[in-house]
């Protein structure tokens, strides 16, 4: 009987101590957690994989190929192909109220911090004075086939947002911007 | 006669207005130029291209009017393609060292415009530098740091030794007269047998300091207030973030020394004590205390509330997200469309990092800018990027950040952002807490199977512009005979949802 009473007694002590030594930089105790339910024997996302040189998951297209829903864009990133684009590249999309509210959405997120919700150019960025340096839209001579452009490979201290944008989303933005520049050249 | 008389009266009066208007007009050009205006209109049209003390794409401009004259600057701001075409050897010159690429024209200049854009590449005028740079400070103290950090702060630090000696306070070692002495002229005064000074050189092994004839008395008594002066470091943003970063105190220790006090009654109970009914009531407190620590132990195996790894760059999503206000999907813009949220890649950082190479924001008492500074270094490392040059490492292998992943469900569970994000329009923040106000990020919320299913239960579906919906809401509400679903109801807990 007063085995059985000392014993609880410790591993009272010990479960209590167990929660004291929990610290947050590490990971808590998983179940089975090195069965298949819990990692996953496919590659993941972001993990490691022994087949690439690199050693990395996540590699980039081969060169030449496209993924899905991607449309190749073929001027190049040189100051002929910003003429070229500026001069003739058009929007496949039509203004509807429906690519500008997307097009508003999509510019709200990757636009403002540096050239401001209304295009003026007064970011957060631009007014903490971190970022310096971006154009008013009505300052510029810029057509939707040069903001597509321009999109789609940054120009100066402006970097290429295209990696993070779809197709479909650089046109409803490109169609947002022109709607922001005829309001500031009112 | 008569007429010519006149006629040189007339022409006094012009000339002597017309003199009296290039006066003016020599007034006004020469004029130093509004800073404030000539700062707005660099950071507007210039500042993508140049920085005041940096190459960017085009050359720093600090003290640019040092080395070009006024006419060529003004020549080659309004239209430097003209200027290069009319053969001007230093613009010809300049094109080629970088590499053709051609800056931009700025016709729609007035000679004020480019005039303020000069006053400001030539530096704060004095009394701006007073009340913005140490506000609330002795002007002297102000102009002393100025004058400090020009021609001394290459060998001497306030607080540390460099390759000079530290100078705080040195008012308090050495007299007035003497400091002027050696400041002026430390040879002569080593020469006129002084013995503190050829102490001090052959202390720092016969290093010579320069002299500095050039400086007045009164701006050796500028840069001595200076070295007088104590900066209070206590700023208000970062007494409060210092306060922030500290640990709640922790209520831990009472509990612990009550579960002691009770384990010791417990075992006297049982040790000393021949009351039967104490014994007994003691042991059903024990096992109870038993099963209740021991399932809160198994209720903890596989959750990781508040898990916080130590990230590679301790990347602060409160500089980004709160103090910033970048937007969530600014970086984690795979949230919208996919499976995961995504960690962004370099490139992205670039975006603004290319710009932003050093840390100018608050700071705590253990992270300081060095600290920060460094972590910015660590991305160029990793992506190959040369700050000094502004350019990418020609064959740099870019090394991958590896970064630890903090949320990570169980494989058998099905978790997919874009329905949660884009279909549903819930914001990041509702599972994953307050994060633009974390300096690292952690697990906020349990991501426990029951966390998902409470969140079903009781939230409704936006069914409301999303076509996919129209049929299946008639449907919806005649069967359940109300006007708002939940997601559990359009089958937010069938096993097979999330489980397959
Ligand atoms: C990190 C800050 C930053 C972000 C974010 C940013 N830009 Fe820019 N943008 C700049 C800078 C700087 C310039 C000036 C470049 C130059 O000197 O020509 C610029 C210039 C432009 C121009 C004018 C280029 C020309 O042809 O003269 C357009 C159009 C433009 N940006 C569109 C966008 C759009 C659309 C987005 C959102 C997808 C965006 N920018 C996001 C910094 C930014
Ligand atoms: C598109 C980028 C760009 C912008 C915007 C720009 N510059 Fe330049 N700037 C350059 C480049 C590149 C050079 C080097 C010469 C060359 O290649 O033509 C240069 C050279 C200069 C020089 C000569 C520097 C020297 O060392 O002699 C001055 C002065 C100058 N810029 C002033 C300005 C001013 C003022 C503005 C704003 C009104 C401005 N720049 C805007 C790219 C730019
Ligand atoms: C400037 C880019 C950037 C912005 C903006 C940003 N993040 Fe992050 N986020 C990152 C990076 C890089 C990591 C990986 C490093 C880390 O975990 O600290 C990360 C990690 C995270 C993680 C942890 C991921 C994991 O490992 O499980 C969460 C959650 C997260 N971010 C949410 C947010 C939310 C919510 C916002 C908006 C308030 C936001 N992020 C804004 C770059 C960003
Ligand atoms: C409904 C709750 C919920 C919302 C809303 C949500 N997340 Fe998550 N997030 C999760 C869960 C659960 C995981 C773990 C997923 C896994 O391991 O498969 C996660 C994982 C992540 C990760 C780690 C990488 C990954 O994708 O697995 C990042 C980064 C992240 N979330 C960022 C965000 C951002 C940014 C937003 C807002 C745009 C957001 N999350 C909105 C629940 C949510
Ligand atoms: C939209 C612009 C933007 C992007 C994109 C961005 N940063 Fe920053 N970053 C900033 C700003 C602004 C600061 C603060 C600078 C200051 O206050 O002087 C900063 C500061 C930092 C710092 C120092 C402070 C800290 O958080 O420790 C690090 C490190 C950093 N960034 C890393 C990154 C990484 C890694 C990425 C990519 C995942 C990234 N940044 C993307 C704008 C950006
Ligand atoms: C903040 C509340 C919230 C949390 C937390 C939450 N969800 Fe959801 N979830 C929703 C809503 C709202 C929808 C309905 C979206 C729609 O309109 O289709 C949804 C839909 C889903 C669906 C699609 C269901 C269907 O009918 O097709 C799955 C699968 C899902 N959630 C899984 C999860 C998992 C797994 C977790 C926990 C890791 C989780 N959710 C946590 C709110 C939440
Ligand atoms: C909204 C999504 C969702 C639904 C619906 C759901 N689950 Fe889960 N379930 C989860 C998540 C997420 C976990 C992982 C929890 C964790 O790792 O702690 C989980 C864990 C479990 C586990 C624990 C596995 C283990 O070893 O830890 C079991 C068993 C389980 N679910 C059974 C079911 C059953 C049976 C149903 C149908 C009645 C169901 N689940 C419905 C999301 C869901």
């Amino acid at each position: 009987m007063k085995h059985i009473f000392n014993i609880a007694i410790l591993a009272l002590l010990a479960i209590s101590l167990s929660f004291c030594s929990r610290d947050n930089r590490t990971r808590n105790v998983r179940y089975m957690a090195s069965t298949d339910m819990y990692t996953p024997v496919s590659y993941e996302t972001y993990g490691t994989n022994p087949n690439y040189t690199n050693g990395l998951d996540a590699q980039a297209p081969v060169p030449g190929t496209i993924f899905r829903g991607e449309v190749p864009y073929e001027i190049a990133n040189t100051e002929e192909g910003y003429q070229l684009a500026l001069k003739t590249l058009k929007s496949p999309l039509e203004v509807n109220d429906a690519n500008l509210a997307n097009g508003k959405a999509m510019y709200t997120i990757y636009c403002t911090s540096c050239h401001g919700d209304k295009g003026d150019g007064q970011g957060v960025l631009m007014q903490r004075e971190k970022f310096l340096g971006i154009p008013n839209y009505k300052d510029r001579a810029i057509t939707e086939g040069s903001i597509y452009h321009v999109i789609m490979y940054g120009r100066n201290m402006m970097g290429s947002h295209a990696s993070q944008l779809t197709d479909k989303e650089r046109w409803e933005i490109v169609q947002y911007v022109q709607k922001l520049r005829t309001d500031l050249l009112k | 006669m008569k007429s010519v008389k006149k006629h040189s009266l007339v022409n006094k009066i012009i000339y002597l207005s017309l003199t009296f208007l290039l006066f003016l007009n020599f007034n006004v050009s020469g004029q130093t130029g509004n800073y404030d205006k000539g700062k707005q209109l660099f950071n507007v049209n210039c500042a993508a291209c140049h920085k005041l003390d940096k190459k960017l794409i085009g050359p720093a401009l600090a003290n640019i009017t040092d080395k070009r004259s006024k006419e060529w600057l003004h020549a080659w701001i309004k239209d430097n393609n003209a200027l290069r075409a009319s053969g001007d050897a230093d613009a010809n010159a300049l094109f080629k060292e970088y590499n053709g690429m051609p800056m931009m024209q700025y016709p729609q200049f007035t000679a004020q415009d480019i005039d303020d854009i000069l006053a400001y590449t030539s530096g704060k005028p004095k009394e701006i530098a007073q009340n913005t740079a140490v506000a609330k400070v002795d002007p002297k103290v102000a102009e002393g740091k100025q004058l400090f950090q020009a021609n001394c702060a290459a060998c001497h630090k306030l607080d540390k030794k460099l390759i000079g000696p530290a100078l705080a306070n040195i008012t308090d070692k050495r007299s007035k007269e003497w400091l002027h002495a050696w400041i002026t002229d430390n040879n002569a005064l080593r020469a006129s047998g002084d013995a503190d000074a050829n102490a001090l050189f052959k202390e720092y092994n016969g290093m010579p300091m320069m002299p500095f004839p050039q400086l007045s008395a009164d701006d050796i008594d500028k840069i001595l207030a200076y070295t007088s002066y104590v900066e209070v470091k206590a700023d208000v943003t970062q007494s409060k973030d210092s306060n922030l970063a500290k640990p709640k105190a922790s209520t831990a220790w009472m509990s612990i020394v009550l579960g002691l006090v009770l384990l010791l009654v417990i075992v006297w109970i049982f040790v000393k004590s021949n009351n039967g009914f104490l014994k007994i009531a003691a042991t059903i407190f024990l096992l109870f205390g038993i099963a209740y620590l021991g399932f809160g132990a198994l209720f903890q195996v596989g959750i990781d509330t508040d898990y916080q790894p130590i990230q590679p760059i301790q990347f602060s999503h409160k500089i980004h997200s709160g103090d910033n206000k970048i937007d969530c999907q600014y970086c984690h813009s795979s949230a919208k469309h996919s499976k995961t949220s995504g960690i962004p890649s370099l490139n992205v950082c670039m975006n603004c990092h290319k710009s932003i190479s050093e840390y100018n924001g608050p700071v705590t008492s253990d992270k300081d800018k060095a600290f920060y500074d460094g972590e910015i270094q660590k991305v160029y490392d990793a992506i190959g990027w040369d700050k000094d040059n502004t350019a990418y490492k020609p064959n740099f292998e870019q090394v991958p950040v590896k970064w630890i992943l903090v949320h990570n469900l169980a494989d058998f569970a099905y978790f997919n952002h874009s329905q949660h994000v884009t279909v549903a329009g819930v914001t990041c923040q509702t599972c994953h807490g307050p994060v633009e106000t974390m300096e690292e990020v952690k697990q906020f919320s349990k991501l426990t199977m029951g966390w998902c299913i409470e969140c079903h239960k009781t939230t409704e579906v936006k069914m409301k512009g999303n076509g996919y919906y129209n049929n299946i809401h008639d449907q919806l509400s005649k069967k359940y005979g109300i006007e708002k679903v939940t997601e559990a109801q359009m089958g937010g807990q069938e096993c097979g949802k999330c489980h397959y």
